[in-house]
């Protein structure tokens, strides 16, 4: 397939209504579906181009991953989703808003995100989880920390301390604090590139099992294609900042 | 007035100039111990001695013509030096934007909050004679009080990006993400000065105390009055402490709460892949 053919691709694999919903801790921290959208998204910088000219779609249910090699602006990518770093260039749009007229704040509420490294902070894994909800004057009960922390294979771990978590410990603290803002979008940004593999597995099944459940719009980052091929839909392949192919997961890195 | 001055230059001068000569050769003899250690600082040293002397010998002619002057001129005096201190401290952060102003926001606010209070509550004469050497005191100090806390700032900020950014990608107000590192960089212009206040008498007794002692004055109130000056100068610190670094704090993010306060590429070595590059230690 041409690369091309492959941008032009944008069919959704799956059945997004066949998704279970088996997990609603509550009702307030229940999602909405969101779709994401970006066009002629860019961001230069003084000294070169980091993101040029992208333009994708991403619907509820779906797991779009961004592959590339190191300095291709997979990263960059990201971090223009929820406003970390701002566009130069072209536009977000969430469920076709523009996302420039929301609140950065409210925006990353919204589209949360997992990093690389979990950068937990000082204090006990419920602080930690209970620290999104608080910025926004809204206070988790401790039986609804309790089902984030069960949920992401965590149970009984309200009261431990984060400086005593292994590394994949520390990266499921990190993805249920990001899911206790009850985000409608989760960007991931190689979440599992510093764990061995059975860790690195274990996160995997976890954000997939989660995606489908809450039927999230997912962006994931990895360097990995076998990850890719386990946990995305479709897959984007980025080179020096520009999108040159996207489609099905499968087609995307046959060759790969 | 001219031919007053001109009658300083007497033999007092010319002993002060020698002394300043046998202070030159001591730094020199430390110049030269550094080199020993291939810590080059020679070209430094050679322009700060220059400098620092050449700086006191100008104040001197300058206070000299100026001592009888009002306390306008006093003022006057003192906002100049609060300028030239927001020079220096501002040299901390000159890759943020308007770093002379907040500097200088801050010294102005430390300083002039203290000299102020000091002068209504008759602490402090409106004398140009006392104004200016105690107020220039409270400057400095609030200088190095703004210049430890935006170097602290900086670079707790740059440190710990990764940690700030977490809290903005949760959706925490950017002040909220920050708040660790402006409470150390405040605490870190205090400590210094609060270092100062413990050992005021055991380790220390200060100009003021000195000089009021030689020219008569009760050591007990010298002593009472020095402590006044070191307590006002902790107060001027602490106030341009916290005014530069909330300053900077605002300083720190973009207007869609991105934070803007980097590491620059003058500040890191060198990356190739995972190998971080250190300076060779031979």
């Amino acid at each position: 397939m041409s690369a091309a053919t492959v941008i032009r691709s944008t069919g959704f694999i799956g059945d997004p209504e066949s998704a279970e919903a088996t997990w609603r801790p509550s009702a307030g921290l229940a999602p909405q579906a969101m779709a994401l959208e970006t066009k002629h998204l860019s961001r230069t910088t003084a000294e070169r181009v980091l993101v040029n000219d992208i333009s994708v779609q991403v619907q509820p249910g779906e797991v779009l991953a961004v592959v590339g090699p190191s300095g291709a602006g997979k990263s960059s990518f990201l971090r223009l989703l929820n406003r970390l770093d701002e566009p130069t260039g072209g536009s977000v749009r969430l469920n076709g808003q523009d996302y420039r007229e929301l609140a950065p704040r409210e925006l990353r509420r919204r589209v949360g995100m997992v990093m690389q490294v979990a950068y937990l902070f000082a204090g006990t894994v419920a602080a930690n989880v209970a620290f999104g909800p608080r910025q926004n004057g809204e206070r988790l009960s401790s039986e609804q920390i309790a089902a984030l922390l069960e949920r992401v294979g965590l149970p009984g771990y309200q009261v431990r301390d984060v400086s005593n978590l292994s590394g994949g410990e520390a990266q499921r603290v990190s993805l249920a604090r990001t899911l206790a803002n009850a985000p409608e979008a989760l960007l991931l940004d190689e979440p599992t590139s510093a764990l061995d593999d059975v860790s690195a597995r274990g996160i995997e099944d976890l954000v997939r099992n989660i995606i489908r459940e809450r039927r999230m719009t997912c962006v994931i980052v990895t360097h990995n294609t076998v990850q890719a091929h386990r946990i995305a839909d479709r897959t984007m392949i980025l080179k020096a900042g520009k999108l040159v192919a996207i489609g099905p997961t499968k087609e995307v890195l046959r060759d790969r | 007035m001219i031919a007053e001055l001109l009658n300083n230059l007497n033999s007092d001068i010319v002993m002060g100039m020698a002394q300043a000569a046998g202070a030159i050769v001591l730094c020199a003899a430390v110049v030269v111990l550094c080199r020993r250690f291939a810590v080059h600082v020679e070209r430094e040293t050679a322009i700060s001695i220059a400098r620092g002397l050449v700086q006191m010998v100008f104040v001197g002619m300058v206070l000299a013509v100026l001592l009888h002057g009002n306390l306008l001129v006093g003022v006057l005096i003192l906002l100049a030096m609060t300028f030239a201190a927001a020079v220096t401290a501002s040299r901390r952060a000159r890759d943020i934007d308007g770093s002379l102003l907040l500097s200088f926001y801050a010294i102005a606010a430390g300083a002039g909050i203290v000299i102020a209070g000091m002068l209504a509550t008759g602490t402090l004469t409106a004398d140009i004679a006392v104004l200016v050497p105690v107020g220039s005191m409270i400057i400095a100090n609030a200088m190095n009080a703004c210049a430890q806390s935006v170097e602290r700032f900086r670079a707790d900020v740059t440190a710990h990006v990764g940690q700030i950014e977490a809290g903005l990608a949760l959706g925490a107000d950017p002040a909220v993400t920050v708040a660790p590192y402006v409470q150390s960089a405040v605490y870190a212009s205090l400590l210094p000065r609060l270092d100062m206040l413990k050992s005021l008498g055991l380790v220390w007794i200060p100009g003021v105390m000195a000089g009021m002692m030689v020219s008569g004055a009760s050591p007990v109130y010298a002593g009472i009055y020095q402590f006044i000056i070191v307590a006002m100068i902790l107060a001027a610190s602490g106030i341009a402490g916290l005014v530069v670094t909330l300053l900077m704090r605002t300083r720190a993010f973009s207007a869609a709460a991105q934070l803007a306060l980097r590491p620059g590429e003058r500040h890191q070595p060198p990356r190739y892949g995972n190998v971080q590059i250190m300076p060779n230690p031979s």
